[in-house]
């Protein structure tokens, strides 16, 4: 439940919340804007902005699904650089945002989903008031073990798909744990479509971010380019 | 004291500019889609910078001078027409207008001040060639100058996504780069005395413009154009 959604002024901040879901490729970040849009659209206007490295796939997975009026989903071309583009030349980005918020002026929140690239790539803060970061179990059990910026330093951690652990032999537990470890306590969401309790974990986390920027207090984080090396030992070909 | 327009001439022509360079190709993606061979993208350049691109630095030669002479909108929209009616792509237009864009926000940062700014923001949807040729009224650019970074800029569009397209050693890139500057003297050289609309060159080229529209339909590319 949003509890500000009545909220006399809704933009003292002047704009919509800039919001980035970023990952590794295959993790559901699509879906996870999906799910976003389908249970926020009926009390929040979105908008949304996909990243693709192959033209605006994304955007048509999105546009099919039916969740938000098709004019609001916006397709960003990377020219096969996905993480230049959320990261160190944000213009092609920022055109895009300031079209949708231009175009419908009660914006709540704006959707970044990044290109689906590594495990390095995350966020400008000049483009997103805050970022999510998706993981998922059949990526393997370790990989939050692993850090990297966007998962240690990520404004939320998600690890998606949790349904499927019995199937390809993830201690779901374990896995997030091991994701708090490297948070070190930050917020980390354990979530599947198919789990009402863990859906209802993010709505509550976005809404707590939405009335943090809504009052002007939302400074934005950047998890910076590089890893934590305290386990380089395991993984320096990974650098 | 301003500085040196050298300098500023490499501040426009570097690829780290942030104004969405990345997302380009100058079509060079749909040329290799449609069967252009690696091998011919020295010739594509030179291609290029004798047709569309001689439109563009055309373009922006005469926007410079026009806005010198204490041209205004109405004056610059002249401009803004004389390049559409020339660029009859609608997929190359539309390239055109996003990156004008992208300057544009760039530019408004740098140059607050710039009264030639102002006049471009007031045109709808301006081109490319139109900002950049404020830019250089703005900075005390020569049009030699402007008409070389505009060749220049665009040789190095299509030879770094080719790189992205086609992989190969990038010397090897560089050299077309390099062998291509003549021509870009010779671009040049053709439009750098331009000063009214209607002696931009009207130069298109109907394939570079085919694969544009191409390209534009295609739901497979890298680049944006």
């Amino acid at each position: 439940m949003l509890e500000h959604e009545d909220h006399p002024n809704p933009h003292p901040h002047g704009r919509a919340l800039r919001l980035g879901i970023c990952g590794p490729v295959g993790t559901g970040k699509s879906s996870l804007i999906a799910l976003l849009c389908r249970e926020l659209a009926g009390r929040l206007e979105l908008a949304v902005i996909t990243n693709d490295i192959y033209t605006d796939e994304d955007a048509r997975f999105l546009r099919a699904a039916g969740v938000l009026d098709a004019d609001r989903i916006r397709a960003v071309e990377t020219g096969a650089c996905p993480h230049t583009a959320i990261r160190d030349d944000i213009t092609a980005n920022l055109l895009v945002v300031e079209e949708l918020e231009d175009e419908y002026g009660d914006l709540d929140v704006v959707l970044l989903e990044s290109g689906g690239d590594n495990l390095t790539a995350t966020f400008s803060p000049a483009l997103v008031d805050a970022q999510v970061f998706v993981l998922d179990v059949a990526g393997g059990g370790d990989v939050a073990r692993k850090g990297g910026p966007g998962i240690e330093r990520a404004d939320l951690l998600v690890v998606n798909k949790t349904d499927l652990a019995p199937y390809v032999g993830v201690d779901v537990a374990r896995m997030l744990a091991d994701a708090r470890a490297a948070r070190g306590g930050g917020p980390v969401i354990g979530l599947s479509r198919t789990d009402r309790a863990s859906i209802d974990e993010l709505l509550a986390w976005i809404s707590g971010v939405l009335a943090t920027h809504r009052a002007g207090m939302l400074m934005p984080v950047d998890p910076g380019p590089m890893a934590r090396h305290l386990h380089a030992h395991e993984h320096a070909h990974n650098h | 004291m301003p500085p040196h327009p050298e300098l500023l001439l490499m501040l426009l022509a570097d690829a780290r500019l942030p104004a969405a360079g990345h997302t380009q190709s100058g079509t060079a993606e749909a040329a290799l889609a449609h069967g252009l061979a690696a091998a011919e993208l020295p010739g594509y350049v030179s291609a290029r910078l004798a047709s569309v691109t001689c439109v563009e630095a055309g373009t922006a030669v005469v926007a410079r001078a026009v806005l010198l002479r204490s041209g205004g909108t109405a004056q610059l929209a002249d401009v803004a027409a004389a390049w559409a009616a020339r660029t009859p792509s609608p997929a190359l237009r539309e390239a055109a207008r996003v990156q004008a864009r992208a300057l544009l926000r760039l530019a408004d940062r740098l140059w607050p001040e710039a009264g030639a700014l102002q006049a471009v923001r007031e045109l709808i949807r301006p081109c490319r060639a139109v900002v950049l040729g404020a830019v250089a009224a703005h900075v005390g650019l020569g049009a030699a100058a402007l008409a070389r970074l505009v060749g220049y800029d665009d040789v190095q569009t299509v030879c770094a996504a080719a790189l992205k397209l086609v992989p190969m050693d990038p010397a090897v890139v560089t050299g077309w780069v390099h062998d291509a500057l003549p021509d870009i003297d010779q671009l040049a050289a053709t439009v750098a005395e331009l000063t009214e609309p209607a002696s931009i060159p009207a130069v298109g080229s109907p394939q570079i413009e085919a694969w544009a529209q191409a390209h534009a339909a295609t739901s497979r590319r890298l680049f944006r154009a």
